[in-house]
């Protein structure tokens, strides 16, 4: 059974495309500089349309996170548990993705992650482990 | 169905993310990081409300009542969430009927009117929420409700809260002003909630122990309670309390925590 894959359209092509290449990408504002997630037409903040790419460092911190004990969709039934996480990035944009390698008993919010690629699928999927000093 | 799944869960899919339960376990899990709710907070709410559901014959959680031990027992499904802490699934349906006060003076039940309304939306996406832990919606939307009202939240003899999953009911009563942050666990311990409890709270199981009718399990409950029609779970004599409820406060909630309604109703 495949597992559910990306759904590139017009609104997440940036990002997508920017995973085919290992790199997290996200809009930037040329006119106040917010980093925003979801991607959107007009910044939240200041509603100017014009933007930059940015490329994240890939360093964040957990914001917080679940551990999937129930497999919603059959294709995952051998991963679980697995754990979900909303990921806090040094530039700023909050995503969801996993954390990956780690005892979910040492898991906490606020620690320290870095971006790893998870090479699967047909489009890398940028995903987390918890950064060790 | 499974290709309704995935595209109903956009992107998040592609993560093993799904559904409502999930939303708010990442909210509840930030909660116990901020301001340290738990299980042990959660235990009270999810065994307080089948308390109530055990003396109501037609919700679905009647005749099986939950120890602590049960909840501790009771599987994880999206951890922190337990499926105690989770709501039912319900087939059924369920009317309220709104008329004029003089309409409804010439029914067969009590009259009960609406006293305040109020709503407030922070809509945020769950990835870019900063009201997981509170403020939700839930603070300004019962601020309105008390502000038409005229009567501040001692005048309040029940609450029907939405109770989606056990950290709804603790974050939106934290959000109405019941307790502090992080002080649920004291104030939902020693029965508070239950039957002859100090404030009873989703007196007919609620979501997690009557029946998934969405909103509208709060405001019939609240409606049969100040018309005096619950049987042996009305609030008043009949369990434990001296006087019957003349104000009722519910709740409804959208999204995760995305939306919230507050209502005020009164017997007349």
């Amino acid at each position: 059974m495949e597992k559910p894959k990306p759904h590139v359209g017009p609104d997440n092509i940036l990002f997508w495309e920017g995973c085919k290449r290992h790199q997290l990408v996200f809009q930037k504002c040329t006119s106040c500089g917010h980093v925003r997630w979801p991607p959107s037409h007009i910044c939240p903040l200041c509603h100017a349309f014009a933007t930059e790419e940015v490329v994240s460092a890939g360093r964040g911190k957990i914001y917080s996170y679940v551990v999937y004990h129930f497999a919603y969709h059959p294709a995952l039934v051998e991963e679980l548990p697995y754990v979900v996480a909303l990921v806090e990035l040094e530039e700023g944009p909050r995503i969801l993705s996993n954390i990956v390698g780690e005892n979910l008993s040492d898991l906490d919010c606020e620690l320290p992650v870095e971006l790893i690629w998870d090479e699967q699928g047909e489009i890398p999927l940028p995903k987390f482990r918890v950064r060790r000093p | 169905m499974l290709k309704m799944l995935a595209s109903m869960n956009a992107d998040d899919a592609v993560f093993g993310h799904f559904g409502a339960a999930a939303g708010y376990a990442l909210a509840a899990r930030r909660a116990m990081y901020e301001f340290g709710t738990g299980p042990e907070t959660w235990k009270h709410i999810a065994i307080g409300q089948r308390k109530w559901a055990n003396l109501n014959p037609r919700a679905v959680m009647y005749g099986k009542p939950l120890t602590e031990e049960d909840y501790y027992r009771s599987p994880w499904v999206v951890e922190p969430f337990r499926r105690a802490d989770n709501c039912l699934i319900t087939d059924g349906g369920r009317a309220i009927i709104v008329t004029t006060v003089e309409r409804a003076r010439d029914l067969k039940h009590p009259v009960v009117s609406i006293m305040g309304l109020g709503m407030h939306n922070p809509s945020a996406e769950v990835t870019v929420a900063s009201h997981l832990t509170g403020p939700t919606g839930a603070k300004e939307a019962s601020e309105q409700a008390f502000r038409m009202a005229g009567i501040s939240r001692e005048d309040v003899d029940a609450c029907e809260i939405y109770d989606c999953f056990t950290y709804t009911v603790e974050i939106t009563l934290q959000d109405y002003g019941f307790f502090k942050p992080g002080e649920g666990r004291d104030w939902f311990s020693g029965g508070t909630i239950e039957p002859g409890g100090r404030l009873p709270v989703n007196t007919s199981g609620g979501l997690l122990a009557e029946a998934y009718q969405m909103g509208l399990t709060p405001i019939s409950e609240a409606v049969v309670q100040l018309q005096r029609r619950a049987g042996k779970r009305q609030v008043g004599p009949e369990t434990g309390r001296k006087n019957y409820p003349e104000i009722i406060l519910c709740s409804d909630n959208g999204g995760i925590l995305q939306t919230h309604a507050c209502y005020l109703l009164r017997r007349m």
